[in-house]
């Protein structure tokens, strides 16, 4: 075994992120890890990395248990980690990106060490031809297509004595040729003798890559297994969790469903281009009745956040139209869609859904601020602003010690609460809620429903985007899927499980242009 | 032999706002945009003119300037990289703290207000022969150079190459450019920024030394004159690139030493003393502009 | 976190801010002892002497009152923008300009046009000043020019311009150098307490302050600039919009600015002349990080500087500490004014 784990459990507060979780991977082996955003797959690379010590458990490399007291120690062991977030300097060139940190030197004389970049060039040049691709080392790290900065990450990692190398969602970024050229290089690696963890939501691509794959959910490992012995239903089954229904279903056509009730929210042909990181969208239609909640899912990273954002006014759109109750409102701002009836709760609630260092009052009234009651004349009636405030509260049962106090003194499920008393105080045609119960106890998340489906009872229309499968089955009256910036199927609730929805949403995302 | 006497005159004004430019770069490129340059300007031309009277050498003054500058750069620095003070204000406070220290130990051991005229100063020496004046153009500055001159021209050019070259400067850049990725590479980012505080305050403080030394031989607290801005502007406008930079150090200095005439010409020199700033300003706007533009192109 | 919520006190918050308020001051004034010491004077001693100096008796209060004036105004219009999240730094180039326009008027017209003066020289003080620092305002809302550098600039640009003017143009005839000619009687500020130079642009400067106090409470565009000052995710996702948002405090900073410097020129100097603000900008800025951008906390920073600097000059005099103690407290004032903010996390974008 090059790398392994003995029963490895963590906690973060009330959160069991890794319970038990045991993993054997051997050496030259492709191993993906997959599950669900907060399965515990980021928390497990944080204890095999030694950024995190685990509560129990042991860490075994080359058959032998390790203690990683620090990311020195696991990087000394030969375990190195391609990030999401690319780790290289944007304004060096390729070359000094590869050398940063462990410098080829030609004459040694300590900070003025000279570095020899002939050596560096030398190196680098090699472990390229040994992965069997092509690196311009002069080229501005920023300027580079990102494929190729993946490679620079990876060759600096070898480089640099890596034997075990991590990848968290290589492909997230990725086109599909790219992908390809990554897939080929982690094979010549692997048959090189690397041993490859490979962390993933594409399930396609785990089957083309992978030789092993375990599944996690909930903190422990569900399912562990050889790609050859296994099927993408049997894989996507254990991630969603519930019954593993055959995959043919949850492919079929997706059906016309008329709506019912008026269209409080249509959205036509709507495509947006990719600015810097951010996913493009791909000819949306979506429609949501006044009196309906209907769900958004879909694997994280497919573009749903994209969407949320060009459906509230905050990204500017390329193409298509977007109606409100009748309206066009295609070019409005946030400011003018909220004005006419939207109201909108961020999944990102300490950085967009409120102003953390802000008193409780702010942001409850925020957004109504320049509206009767509270807006009187050139002036905000404070009074009438702290009344309005109170009441908002009270209405959904806010526990706060002073309206004064900064909004960051509430739990997470009362700040979450505060977001919707915010939002839907003004009864608003539309309620577009992304990801309303992240970080929210079970207490929390309960009002939380109840909330919406009072909502919806008094002819609100909802779209909902939520990773949490069992929320929106729970919740919605229809669901739409996404995958790849694509509205990939629509289903009645009723008609549909969590086993279904999941297949298609992971294999759905094999569809490119 | 009014060209000549501009030239000379330019070469001499240049050197301090070089020398400071060339520290402030050096900082920038590590990521921290100083603006005590002149307070650490100032404390090197006090150091200067009281360790010359002293020793009588302007070598220990203007090694005594370069520390005293290193030394508060290195303090200014801990202040923003491990109390995690906003670098502009601290900024502005350290130039207020300065002037002041240097007028409270001006009053309180000196006994004089503003100026300080000390015995023996001695100044730069000016080390090639004197016949070098009859070359044309260029004779009387060549007259007229001094080691200071020399020193950051040299730096000028040696700059680029350390910067480039050296595995400090590589680090040096990441550091500026990505300090997480610079983090994740076991640099020690912030000491990093440290030193090159305290490089910036080196240089400055040599700056400080030239202004006293250079010709008049004594301290004043009008004596920068605002020249650590100048520089700041300086390397600005040349975006960090030392070369391009002391380019603009050298039409600035050119500014500096033509005001006198150009005033008879009828441009009045408080307006052209505006010119640094301004081209700062259109800099800025420009490359606002083209990256807005790119953006827009993307989306 | 919910039972201490319940209770709606914490302590430790209310402790955690009387301590930032006071902790910048506290360690300038350790400072400043240690020089003292230094130098084998009894801290205690000089301290005392300078409370009776800047508030022992009326004409003492007055003088205190006459240097805080100034900073009122260079407190809340760099506040305004503090709040807000903009960086200016450039108040102190729009009080001079406010300055020179205010004298401009007040020295040009006719002085038949009588008390209208005073208006006519305070409205376009405060309009040019605006103009002023619409520019970097606009530019940074648009462009996205960093504000720091540009108002900066923008203050070497405004000295340059003045000095250009009072040196030329608008040099007087009568006097030497670097001067206007005298404002006409009648646009002269009046003196509140005379001999004190205590004028009626302190009034005004209360005024602003008071003013500034109800914009930021009570105004829609007040709690849009708190909003955008505290997270500017939050405030665009509740439909304020940014760029307009920054443009506004920026040109009400320019206003106060503006009418700071007619006061000061139309109530203390009666001209323009060169150096003409001994750096108020920079200390109103140090009075709005004491003040935590609070109309009262800039109303005592204010008072506090202006005691500063007026218990200084006679202090020299008593007992030869030099005048420049003030300036090395206000330096550690607004270096330590920013450790704590730091530590607060306010302020800590522009590190990265």
């Amino acid at each position: 075994m090059r790398l392994g784990a003995d029963g490895l459990s963590k906690r973060y507060g009330n959160v069991q992120a890794n319970d038990h979780v045991s993993l054997a991977i051997a050496p030259g082996e492709i191993h993906a890890v997959v599950g669900e955003n907060g399965a515990g797959k980021s928390t497990l690379m944080r204890l095999l990395q030694g950024v995190e010590q685990p509560d129990s458990g042991t860490i075994i490399v080359d058959d032998r248990p390790v203690h990683l007291p620090g990311p020195h120690r696991a990087f000394a062991l030969g375990i190195g980690m391609v990030h999401q977030e690319f780790m290289l300097a944007p304004d060096l060139s390729l070359l000094e990106n590869l050398v940063l940190g462990e410098e080829p030197l030609r004459i040694a004389a300590g900070p003025v060490s000279r570095i020899d970049w002939v050596e560096a060039q030398n190196a680098g040049s090699a472990l390229a031809r040994k992965a069997a691709i092509e690196i311009d080392w002069s080229r501005r790290a920023g300027s580079t297509p990102v494929h190729v900065r993946q490679f620079v990450e990876i060759i600096r990692l070898l480089r640099r004595g890596t034997r075990i190398l991590i990848l968290d969602e290589p492909t997230a970024v990725l086109a599909p040729r790219q992908v390809d050229d990554l897939f080929s290089l982690l094979r010549t690696l692997r048959d090189q003798g690397t041993t490859i963890v490979f962390i993933s939501h594409k399930l396609k691509e785990v089957m083309a890559l992978a030789d092993r794959v375990t599944v996690m959910r909930r903190g422990t490992v569900c399912f562990s297994g050889a790609i050859a012995d296994t099927t993408v239903a049997e894989i996507a089954g254990h991630v969603v969790g519930g019954d593993t229904r055959p995959p043919s279903a949850a492919t079929s056509q997706s059906t016309e469903i008329p709506a019912h009730g008026n269209v409080a929210f249509a959205v036509e042909d709507l495509s947006s281009a990719a600015v810097e990181k951010s996913h493009p969208l791909h000819d949306i239609n979506i429609h949501v009745a006044a009196g309906e909640i209907v769900g958004l899912a879909g694997v994280s990273g497919n573009g749903q956040h994209e969407l949320i954002e060009c459906l509230v006014g905050l990204r500017p759109s390329r193409r298509g139209t977007v109606r409100l109750g009748g309206t066009d409102v295609t070019d409005a701002g946030n400011g003018e869609r909220r004005r006419l009836g939207m109201g909108y709760v961020s999944a990102d609630r300490r950085h967009e859904g409120l102003a953390l260092t802000a008193s409780i009052e702010a942001n409850a009234v925020a957004a109504s601020h320049r509206a009767p009651p509270v807006r009187r004349g050139w002036f905000v009636d404070r009074r009438a602003m702290r009344t309005v405030a109170v009441d908002r509260l009270a209405k959904l049962d806010v526990r706060y010690g002073a309206l004064g106090d900064p909004v960051s003194s509430l739990s997470g499920g009362n700040q979450q609460k505060l977001v919707f008393a915010r939002e839907i105080a003004t009864n608003p045609k539309l309620l577009v809620v992304s990801q309303p119960t992240r970080g929210v106890d079970l207490l929390g998340i309960a009002a939380i429903h109840d909330i919406l489906r009072r909502f919806r009872g008094a002819a609100g229309a909802v779209l909902l985007v939520s990773e949490e499968l069992d929320e929106i089955l729970e919740l919605s009256d229809r669901i739409y899927v996404m995958a790849g910036g694509r509205i990939v199927g629509e289903r009645r609730a009723t008609e549909t499980s969590v086993a279904d929805l999941g297949a298609l949403m992971l294999t759905g995302t094999g569809v490119h242009d | 032999m009014i060209i000549d006497q501009i030239i000379a005159a330019s070469i001499v004004l240049t050197t301090p706002i070089l020398l400071a430019a060339m520290g402030g770069l050096v900082n920038r490129q590590g990521g921290i945009v100083n603006i005590a340059l002149d307070a650490k300007m100032l404390a090197g031309a006090f150091v200067a003119v009281v360790v010359s009277s002293a020793t009588g050498s302007w070598l220990a003054a203007s090694l005594a300037a370069a520390a005293a500058g290193a030394m508060i750069g290195y303090l200014f620095s801990l202040v923003i990289t491990r109390a995690g003070a906003n670098m502009i204000v601290a900024g502005l406070g350290l130039n207020v703290l300065v002037a002041g220290a240097l007028g409270f130990i001006l009053n309180w051991v000196y006994d004089s207000s503003g100026t300080l005229r000390l015995p023996d100063v001695a100044l730069l020496p000016q080390f090639l022969p004197g016949w070098m004046e009859r070359i044309p153009l260029i004779g009387l500055a060549l007259a007229e150079l001094e080691p200071l001159t020399v020193f950051a021209w040299i730096s000028v050019f040696v700059l680029p190459m350390l910067l480039a070259n050296t595995r400090w400067g590589l680090r040096l850049r990441a550091t500026g450019n990505a300090p997480q990725v610079a983090r994740a590479m076991g640099i020690a980012e912030k000491s990093v920024q440290d030193v090159s505080t305290a490089i910036a305050g080196f240089f400055s403080g040599l700056g400080g030394a030239h202004l006293a030394l250079a010709s008049i031989g004594l301290f004043n607290e009008g004596l920068t004159a605002g020249r650590g801005f100048i520089a700041l502007a300086a390397f600005y406008f040349g975006r960090d690139k030392p070369v391009a930079t002391a380019l603009v150090c050298l039409f600035f200095g050119f500014l500096d030493a033509s005001q006198i005439r150009m005033q008879t010409a009828g441009l009045p020199p408080k307006l052209i003393g505006t010119i640094p700033y301004l081209m700062v300003l259109i800099a800025l706007c420009l490359a606002g502009w083209r990256q807005r533009r790119a953006k827009e192109t993307i989306s | 976190m919910i039972e201490a919520a319940k209770t709606g006190f914490h302590p430790t918050l209310l402790f955690e801010r009387g301590l930032g308020l006071a902790f910048p001051f506290f360690v300038a004034i350790a400072v400043a002892s240690a020089v003292l010491l230094l130098i084998g004077e009894n801290p205690v001693d000089i301290f005392s002497l300078m409370l009776s100096e800047s508030f022992g008796s009326a004409r003492r209060i007055a003088a205190t009152l006459s240097a805080a004036t100034p900073l009122l105004f260079t407190g809340v219009a760099t506040a305004i923008c503090f709040r807000s999240g903009a960086f200016n730094v450039g108040v102190e180039g729009a009080f001079v300009i406010g300055g020179l326009c205010g004298a401009f008027i007040g020295f040009s017209l006719p002085a038949s046009l009588g008390y209208g003066l005073i208006p006519l020289a305070f409205a376009f003080a405060a309009i040019v000043s605006a103009v002023w620092l619409f520019i970097p305002g606009y530019l940074l809302a648009h462009y996205e020019v960093d504000e720091v550098v540009s108002t900066l600039m923008l203050n070497f640009v405004a000295f340059g311009i003045t000095g250009y003017l009072v040196n030329g143009p608008l040099l007087s005839e009568m006097s030497g150098n670097n001067v206007t000619p005298l404002v006409h009687d009648v646009a002269q500020l009046p003196r509140l307490m005379p001999p004190s130079t205590l004028h009626a642009g302190f009034l005004l400067g209360l005024a602003v302050v008071v003013a500034y106090g109800i914009w930021a409470r009570s105004t829609p565009s007040g709690f849009e600039g708190m909003l955008v000052g505290a997270n500017q995710r939050f405030a665009r996702a509740v439909g304020i919009s940014i760029p307009s948002t920054i443009v506004l405090v920026m040109v009400i900073s320019g206003i106060v600015s503006g009418l700071g410097g007619a006061s000061h020129a139309l109530g203390q100097l009666h001209r323009f002349a060169d150096g003409f603000s001994p750096g108020y900008g920079f200390t109103g800025m140090a009075v709005a990080l004491l003040g935590r951008n609070n109309e009262i906390g800039i109303l005592l920073g204010a008072i506090l500087f202006g005691a500063l600097a007026s218990a200084g000059t006679t202090v020299q005099l008593f007992s030869d500490i030099p005048l420049d103690i003030v300036n090395i407290i206000e330096g550690t004032v607004m270096i330590f004014a920013v450790v704590e903010l730091g530590r607060l996390g306010f302020l800590r974008r522009r590190q990265s």
